[in-house]
Formats: structure tokens, sequence, C-alpha cells
């Protein structure tokens, strides 16, 4: 069982007034520890184009390590431009997930293109950093990991983690577009694969989470550590149809692994959940946790999936079972 | 090495096809049986919307391709699902007997935003000797890649020995003029190889050397073993310009191979011309290899992109 103190909002995307692709939205924090900072990549949008549509870009801060409260720096520009016509990065960058590799930073992104019968697809691609993670270089115009038999659409929501020795990518993987009040939404399952050099993958292919509020439930954000013997995931989950507001919205999961395959889904353990009000009353989403300091902290976003930030929450207790 | 023009054998517009298909009859693949020859081929439907869909049907002719004996009436192959990569059209549907079963690669198209479309290519199996078809799954066994961003298609397999070989296109680049209405599409012919059909690793390099520029458009390979070597037939086209000008429209392509691995591109060898005033005056393109009672033939395409039809050679 783990208990979380929230500790507030810690950043909020229109409190920048300096950056044009930092207007609205916060989502899917993701840390680096440096010595005096914490970085802390996300994703923003600019304002919607004429046809209200958004793009999506991944950027950072650094927050003051003794005081996570403190922004001490603001990315200068995006990590990485949209990619080329008809390439699978054209429409955004979203989520990412970082790893250091030796000397270099890696980042793994989902990658969005617009699709006519459906709104979007997305695959997952590969980016390096040799200045310490502040700009990146894809590896390539084309995915790392993209669709197969069994995963038809929408591979997206990278959690990358090595553990012994084995790189590990959790994601998730589309299963189907359920039409609601004229409206398409995804359903996406979390899914896992391993590699031994972070470029050639190995996809389980199956679904590793078992689903608790209907078989059409939608997982996503499956973020994975190391403490007291066990693996932990915490993730996020929703309804599949009307999820935008507080009944059918995102709520925090867990699940536990003494082997990072084989999962046992436990909910009540997670330890967090929507507030009474404000900023996360109607919902709670992917959580992203690490370690800092002989703490261990949680990221995560709030209302309408992190548009207007994301908040902090530290581990106050944990008991084994 | 020289191909006999034996002339258009089928029209589609002459014949009443499933799924409201009224033109096209692209990508003519065989499946050799033992009194006749199913011909499979690309056809197409308009939607409400006024865009295509293409859809799998087939002929089956007499072994002298003169008559044709039957046209499939109903669904061979059903689209891919809503948001899957073969949403709105299939086009080629490669078909290849392994032992008791025929499998059928899946050239998937779907429609994009920013570009017109976005392919891979999937399998189905068929129980019932290539009547009907059905995916193993609603995903794509070959699709984008680092360097492979797009446009995976034009599966064509066979298999040496014990393993299974694919040829295929990929795509590089979309043309963006800003002059231009649409973004063009440059693709190479690309392979890969696998144990079971289903999981496949590429070779991961352009197979075939450019003739016409870096942004020659090479499709539909199709490949033959005979004499000891491996033959490629393929399309060639340029990049821009190629649906009405004669000059830059698709030819046939020719290369050889002693190993499967090294290809001698030699189009002079090809032995197949546009012909002046007829059907394929203007274009040839998607040529399907494959051997009939001890002939080597050749299906392929003409004028169009095949609106009208197919036609076939024989090698002499």
């Amino acid at each position: 069982m783990f208990r979380w103190k929230k500790l507030g909002k810690i950043f909020t995307p229109q409190d920048i007034q300096t950056r044009w692709w930092v207007k609205e939205f916060a989502q899917a924090p993701c840390t680096l520890l440096f010595e005096n900072f914490v970085r802390v990549y996300f994703s923003c949008r600019p304002l919607p184009d004429k046809n209200r549509q958004y793009v999506s870009y991944t950027s950072f801060v650094d927050l003051n390590r003794k005081d996570l409260f403190e922004i001490v720096n603001i990315g200068k520009s995006p990590i990485l431009n949209l990619g080329e016509a008809g390439t699978f990065d054209e429409f955004g960058i979203y989520p990412t997930s970082v790893i250091r590799n030796g000397e270099e930073v890696w980042a793994y992104y989902g990658g969005w293109t617009r699709c006519e019968s459906v709104p979007f697809n997305v695959a997952i691609g590969l980016a390096i950093s040799r200045d310490n993670g502040v700009t990146f270089r894809k590896l390539g115009n084309g995915p790392i990991l993209s669709y197969s038999v069994n995963e038809p659409f929408i591979i997206s929501g990278p959690k990358i983690r090595i553990f012994n020795n084995l790189w590990h990518l959790w994601y998730i993987a589309g299963k189907k577009w359920v039409v609601a009040d004229e409206r398409l939404e995804p359903v996406y399952k979390i899914r896992m694969a391993t590699s031994s050099d972070g470029i050639h993958w190995m996809k389980f292919d199956k679904d590793i989470i078992e689903n608790k509020v209907e078989e059409d439930e939608a997982q996503a954000s499956p973020d994975v550590f190391f403490f007291e013997g066990k693996y932990h995931m915490f993730f996020c989950y929703r309804y599949s149809t009307n999820y935008r507001g507080k009944e059918k919205g995102y709520r925090i999961g867990y699940a536990y692994s003494s082997d990072l395959s084989h999962w046992v889904r436990d909910d009540s353990r997670a330890g967090i959940d929507i507030s009474q009000e404000g900023w996360d009353s109607e919902m709670i989403c992917y959580p992203h946790v690490f370690e800092l300091d002989n703490s261990i902290y949680m990221f995560y976003l709030g209302n309408q999936v992190g548009r207007f930030g994301f908040g902090l929450a530290k581990l106050e207790d944990y008991r084994s079972l | 090495m020289k191909w006999k023009k034996l002339g258009k054998i089928f029209d589609p517009t002459k014949y009443q096809l499933a799924n409201n298909c009224l033109e096209f009859a692209q990508a003519p693949q065989a499946l050799v049986f033992g009194d006749y020859v199913r011909i499979y081929f690309s056809t197409r439907e308009k939607d409400k919307t006024g865009k295509y869909l293409s859809h799998i049907s087939f002929i089956e002719m007499d072994k002298d391709f003169k008559t044709i004996i039957n046209i499939s009436a109903n669904t061979v192959i059903e689209l891919g699902s809503l948001g899957c990569f073969d949403e709105h059209g299939i086009f080629p549907l490669n078909i290849m007997r392994d032992g008791e079963r025929i499998l059928g690669y899946i050239g998937g198209w779907s429609r994009r935003v920013s570009v017109s479309v976005e392919t891979s290519i999937g399998l189905a199996i068929s129980d019932d000797d290539g009547v009907t078809f059905k995916r193993v799954g609603n995903g794509p066994v070959l699709t984008s890649s680092l360097n492979e961003p797009f446009l995976v298609g034009d599966p064509f397999v066979t298999k040496y020995i014990s393993t299974y070989h694919m040829w295929y296109i990929y795509g590089v680049k979309w043309i963006d003029e800003p002059t231009k209405a649409r973004k063009e599409r440059v693709y190479k012919i690309g392979h890969a190889v696998s144990d079971d059909g289903i999981s496949w690793q590429k070779t991961s390099r352009q197979l075939i050397s450019d003739k016409l520029s870096p942004k020659e458009c090479q499709a539909l390979p199709t490949v033959i073993k005979f004499n000891n070597k491996y033959h490629m037939y393929f399309c060639y086209r340029q990049a821009t310009d190629f649906r009405k000008n004669k000059e830059n429209a698709y030819r046939i392509g020719y290369a050889v191979s002693e190993d499967l691995s090294s290809w001698n591109r030699d189009d002079d060898h090809a032995g197949i011309a546009v012909s002046e005033g007829e059907w394929d005056s203007d274009m040839l393109c998607y040529p399907h290899a494959f051997q009939c009672e001890e002939k080597i033939y050749m299906l392929y395409n003409g004028n169009e992109f095949g609106r009208l039809g197919f036609g076939l050679a024989v090698l002499e």
C-alpha cells in the first residue's frame, strides 16, 4: 500500500509568456536528474490552428533540486522539430520518455500523424541528445516501434527503463476505435517490449494489465520503478466514452511484479485519487514516479489531461503486503 | 530476353464485378490450378465522398488464356477495420501457395490528411483454395521503420528452400512543391526475409539502383527463377507529371541476381516496351511473372494504370 501526499501544482503553461510552443497543456511529465536541478520534460501545445487543431511539442523546465517548486530554467526551444510531410511524427511529439545511455540522453516519443477516417495515429520514435538533453536528433525519419499484426494502430505512451542490463519499453497499443455521440474514441492497452540495444525491439505481443472498469477501458502511461524488492507500475485508465468529465475520466491505477513480465493489478494500493476540489478534482493521470535524495515523488496531471499543467506528490508511507 | 505480347485479356468495364466496382483491374496476380489459371486483381469502387476504394476480385481462365470461365461474384477479402492500415483499399493482393493453404499478402491503403495515403503490408490466409481470405490480425506484418518511414507496400512473396522472401517498396520522400496541389511520393524496392511468413527481417537497403534520377519511383517487383538465375521485373517512372505525360510514365524494368542478395539492373534486357496505337501505348506497369505449363508469362497493366484492364505476354 502506497500513501501519497499531494504537494500541489508545480507548473502551469499559461504562466509562460515567452515560449510560443508553451501556450496550453503540459502533459506526460518525465524527469532527468542533474546535480543541482531536476529536468522535467513535458509535452505542450501552441494555440490551435484555424481549424481548431493542435500540434504537440516536447519541451522542458528545470526545477531546483532542493526546492522542486522553484523553476530555474525553461527550455529555449522544443527538443525536436515535427517530422517531414508524410512521416509518423508530422503533427505531434507526445509523450516523451528519456533515459541516460552513457554520455548521451535517449528520448523515446510518440509521434502523431493525422488520418482521414479516424483523427490520428501514433508510432514511437527515438532521438538522441549529446548535450545533456537540451537538443535531440532523430535517429531516422521513421519510427523504431510501429504497428504489427496484433497492434494495428496507436503505438504510443513510451516509458523507457533499463533493468538487469535489458532495455524495457512499456507502451500502449490501440485495440479499436469506438463511436459515441458521433465521436471516435480510441481504446488502448498497456503492452511491453524488450531490447538489448534500445533500437531493435521484441514485443511481448500481449496485454499485460487486466481491465477493471470495462472491457474497452483505455490504459495509459505505464510508469515502472523498482522499490523495496519489487517492480511497481503506476498508470492511468479511463472509460472508453464520455471520459472528459469527472465520472468516467482518468484515474491512477497500480500493478506490481517480481519478474517484470507478470503483473498483478491492485488499484486499491495506488494511494492517490482525485481531490475534492481544485486542479485535479475531475481526473488524475499520466503518473511518473522517481526517486530523489531518498524520497519517492510522483508527477501527475489533473483535469483536462494536463491542460493547466502538472503537479507533484510525495510518498509518505509504503507497506508491502 | 524477349516477350511476345498476347494482347489485353481482361477489360473490367465489360463485366459485372462485386463490391460495386466499375473500372480498374490492376496488379494482376496469377494462381495456377490443374486446368485453369485464376488471376486476382484490384478493382475500384467510388465511395460516397467520390474517392476510390480498391477491392480484390478475380477471374479464371483456360490455360490458353483465351476464355474467361469464371468471375468472382463475392467478396474475396473484406477491407480493413476502422483506423487500420488497409481500411481504404487492397492493392495488390499477392498470392502464394504454401502447402495446403494459400497466403495473400495485402498491400493495404489508408487515407491521410497532409499526404494522400499511407500503406503497409498485411497477411491473410485462405483455407478454401483462394476463394476467400481471412487476416491473421488487424495490423500489418511489414510497416514503417527507422529508415523506411512510410509507404511500405507492393508485396511480392515467394519461398526459396525454407526461407520466405518478400520484395516490396518503401517510401523515401513526399515531394512538397508549393506550386503543386498534391504531394507526390518517391519509393524504392526493398527486400525482407522470414522463417514463417509472418515475422520479417528487413534487409534495410535500396535493392535496385536508380536509372532516371534519385527521385525515380520503383514499384511492384516480381521475381521468378529460371535458367539458374533470379529475374526481377518491376515498373519505374519519374516522380512528377507521370499520369498524362507518356515520357514520364511507368515502364517495365529488369534486374538479375544469382544469389538473391545483389541485383544487377539491366533494363535493356527487360524485353518488353510500349506499343504504338495499342492499349499499352503510353504506359507499362505492375508486372507479374509466373510459370504455367512450361512457359513463362507476364501479366501487366497498360495505359491509365490499368483502368481498362490487363494484358499478357509470354517469354520467347
